[in-house]
């Protein structure tokens, strides 16, 4: 009896380990993993001419009162953090006076022309509209 | 005269003197029975830039470079909760009076009174203006606000609402003055135009604020602004005004329209009858005054349609000038345009700078005016005369059809430039020769001079803008600048940085052709697609930054603090400002290379006191040593040196000020952005640090 149970604790043991290893081992997937895709980015290029690009500029550059959405300042807030910071912020917050109108495909479209125009790569899966699938995916400014 | 009377004579002249003395001399503070006025000399902040100078300048010294790294956050107030939504984008600088802190804050534009000791609550105010905050052109909680008082117990609040309202206040209680405009309130888009004397609709006319009304004794000057975009649609808006009030009870004294009607010196230079249909050229940054001399200064901004004026031929007077008015009348005393025919979206940013100096042995009143462009453009601020000469020299042509632009522009000669305003082959990327090689090669698409004010262009397939350096961001923006009195020394951040790609898209041009905008000139809120305007521009990187890796195209330093000496019209010092951004100091492209500090992109404004220059970095960083966050700095007023830092979880968004209260000095500054939302931080020396006084300092 003694034997057998500690058998099963030795058995219970190594699984657990062996599910932490695999968790482990799975890589957090970030903005180098190719997590938009192309004809998103479009959708969202076009949704950002008609609600961002009035303020923020063509392409994301800047405008007087509007901060770049590309370039170091914007790279340096968003790096370490998430995906669904950068969804969450835009979909609380933007565009002034009217937040909150946009859904939330819409802001999915948007941030993944954002990513787009920071250059990350595109991939074969649209960016979710899930905030808390997101907060998943981490921004790196470099590519680790 | 009988003898009694022969005696009291003297006796009586003593006493009438005496009176006299009491009466005429209101501004004398601690005198009993006299009008008592706050002043930086008391350790107060009553005013956004510490007084009606412009100055940004206190005499505090208990704060220096022997204790400043020893600052610790006495007390932080954060903005989540005053409006609707959390705010990222705190612009404002709080005043003290009386050991009360007053500050604007929250996306709903609200008034608060603090305990400037702890940051307590004492009082809040906010005003839901429905539809006409929403659609209003300048939304969230501004710059700041103003303080009035009569010397005597009342005393004021003074600030500009979103949707474009004159709300005094009552300082000690936060509730409206009743007999104040009506019940506390002027609505300040009453009696404001469009076209020849269109009034505008209440809710949705484009005219607004962020920037704090001017208050010089019993007078409350109040600017305008319209919305900020440089791919504007519409040749038509609302034209921009200044107007003074009277503080007591609102009512109005003077007006003065900053685009001269027909009959009105100046009206020539809009040409085939623009000066109807244009708009904007408001004065959307902070003003100054010089109270002896009774005038005011008003930095004029640009005029409809940033980047492309076929619809307004001429030199548009008074779109991007300085214009000195009478305090009392209004009346024009004199101008300087700084760009003539404005399409670089060149706006006179920061309050004008109220200097006292001594030049070739002389005393002179000079006013200076920074700008975007880099230059400190310095006048006798009675006269309107250049201290140093300002020719007119000649400056690229414009091939945009219908452009005319200006054959030349003045180019200050004194003192030299505090920042860059173009890019210099000298100044192109160098950190290694295959970065160089790309950044020229990149350029060859572009129109590229060694010369500010280069126009736009359509691009056509090769050439894809013109290159010009500062012209939306600045150099200075609305931070503005600042001085110190005690040695007529100009200082300043500036983005030394910002190289844009000007241009005008061919759909743009389209919208704005002068035969297109013709047959139909509205302004926005008649358009059908208002509040869903589209813009124009690419839709991808440009090929200027192309294959640089996130670089910026120009050499360091990205960002500078600069000083003037305005008794010699030279440089005093220009050092770089903020630590190397994450993206160069990691970069890739630059692995194994010792780049020394670069400063960082971005505008913040600054605070000058007994000794140093205070402002914080633009940028996030997350240098090794310490956690990801942004520095506030303190340099040596005199050399430049950095003397001390303490760290912020978040960028500096608003100018700081500083203040004492029971013998300790405190700095507030706002920060926030990225993901951190926005709050006013408030540090001082702890309180074991500090030396025993038992007088306040």
């Amino acid at each position: 009896m003694c034997d057998r149970s500690i058998l099963v604790c030795c058995v219970a043991v190594w699984g657990l380990s062996s599910v932490e290893f695999v968790l482990r081992a799975q890589p957090t997937p970030s903005v180098w993993d190719g997590v938009y895709t192309e004809p998103q980015a479009a959708r969202g290029a076009t949704l950002y001419e008609k609600e961002c690009g009035q303020c923020h500029g063509p392409g994301g550059t800047g405008g007087g009162m509007a901060p770049a959405l590309v370039g170091p300042s914007f790279s340096a807030n968003y790096d370490g953090q998430t995906v669904g910071d950068l969804f969450d912020r835009n979909r609380t917050t933007m565009p002034p006076g009217k937040e909150g109108q946009l859904n939330g495909q819409e802001n999915a479209d948007i941030t993944a022309y954002v990513l787009k125009v920071n250059q990350f790569p595109a991939g074969q899966g649209e960016l979710p509209s899930q905030g808390m699938v997101l907060k998943g995916i981490q921004y790196l400014a470099f590519k680790p | 005269m009988p003898r009694t009377v022969s005696h009291h004579v003297p006796a009586l002249l003593l006493l009438a003197a005496f009176v006299a003395v009491l009466q005429f001399s209101p501004r004398v503070s601690g005198q009993t029975g006299g009008p008592v006025f706050p002043s930086t000399d008391n350790g107060e902040w009553p005013h956004y830039s510490g007084d009606v100078k412009g100055s940004r300048y206190t005499p505090l010294d208990q704060i220096d470079a022997t204790n400043f790294n020893k600052l610790e956050v006495a007390w932080r107030l954060k903005t989540d909760n005053l409006g609707p939504r959390l705010e990222f984008k705190l612009e404002g600088t709080p005043l003290m009076v009386k050991d009360v802190i007053y500050a604007v804050g929250g996306t709903r534009r609200a008034v608060v009174a603090l305990d400037a000791r702890t940051g307590e609550q004492k009082w809040v105010y906010s005003l839901d203006e429905g539809r006409r905050a929403e659609v209003a052109p300048r939304k969230l909680s501004g710059r700041g606000l103003s303080y009035w008082t009569d010397g005597r117990g009342d005393e004021r609040i003074v600030f500009v609402t979103i949707g474009y309202r004159l709300v005094e206040l009552n300082a000690k209680t936060g509730d409206p003055i009743p007999s104040f405009g009506k019940n506390g309130m002027i609505d300040l888009k009453e009696g404001v135009v469009y076209m020849k004397d269109k009034r505008i609709p209440l809710e949705t006319g484009e005219i607004g604020t962020h920037s704090t009304p001017l208050v010089v004794k019993d007078t409350i000057i109040v600017q305008s602004s319209m919305a900020e975009g440089l791919r504007y649609e519409f040749s038509v808006n609302a034209k921009g005004l200044v107007r003074a009030f009277d503080a007591r009870t609102g009512k109005q004294i003077w007006r003065f329209n900053t685009i001269p009607y027909p009959g009105e010196p100046g009206n020539e230079t809009w040409e085939n009858g623009s000066w109807e249909w244009t708009g904007n050229v408001g004065v959307w940054t902070e003003m100054s005054a010089d109270p002896e001399a009774g005038l005011v200064y008003l930095p004029v901004e640009s005029p409809t349609i940033d980047i492309y004026g076929g619809n307004r031929p001429g030199e548009n007077l008074y779109a991007e000038s300085l214009v000195a008015v009478d305090l009392k009348t209004g009346k024009k005393k004199w101008h300087f345009q700084f760009v003539h025919h404005p399409i670089w979206d060149y706006d006179t940013v920061g309050a004008p700078l109220i200097v006292d100096a001594t030049i070739d042995g002389k005393p002179r009143k000079l006013v200076a005016q920074a700008s975007k462009q880099g230059w400190l453009y310095v006048f006798d601020r009675l006269t309107g005369e250049p201290i140093w000469p300002m020719p007119e020299r000649p400056v690229p042509q414009s091939n945009v059809p219908g452009e005319k632009t200006s054959p030349t522009q003045p180019f200050p000669s004194k003192p030299p430039a505090y920042s860059r305003n173009f890019l210099a082959t000298d100044d192109v990327i160098d950190f290694t020769p295959a970065l160089r090689a790309q950044a020229l090669e990149n350029l060859k698409k572009y129109h590229w001079e060694q010369t500010p004010f280069v126009p736009a262009v359509i691009p056509d397939g090769k050439i894809f803008g013109a290159i010009n350096v500062a012209n939306t961001m600045g150099g200075v923006n609305w931070p503005g600048s600042g001085f110190d009195p005690e040695t007529a020394t100009f200082y300043t951040q500036a983005y030394n940085s910002q190289v844009s790609a000007t241009a005008i898209s061919a759909d743009y041009f389209k919208v704005v052709d002068p035969a297109v905008q013709a047959k139909h000139r509205i302004p926005i809120w008649e358009s059908e697609h208002f509040g869903k305007e589209e813009s124009f521009g690419s839709r991808g990187p440009t090929p200027l930054t192309e294959g640089l890796g996130g670089l910026p195209i120009v050499k360091p330093p990205y960002g500078v603090i600069s000083a003037i000496d305005l008794n010699q019209g030279t440089l005093a010092f220009q050092v770089p400002h903020g630590d190397t951004p994450d993206a160069v100091r990691n970069s890739p492209l630059l692995k194994g290379l010792d780049i020394p500090k670069t400063g960082q992109q971005g505008i913040v404004g600054i605070v000058v006191t007994k000794s140093l220059v205070i402002v914080g970095d633009p940028m996030l960083t997350a240098p090794p040593g310490r956690p990801r966050g942004a520095m506030l700095r303190a340099y040596d007023k005199k050399t430049g040196a950095e003397v001390g830092a303490v760290w912020m979880p978040a960028p500096q968004s608003g100018n700081p000020m500083t203040y004492m209260v029971d013998g300790r000095q405190y700095i507030i500054v706002a920060i926030g952005g990225g993901t951190y939302s926005s709050e006013y931080i408030a540090f001082a020396i702890p309180q074991s640090e500090l030396k025993r006084t038992t007088d306040r300092e």
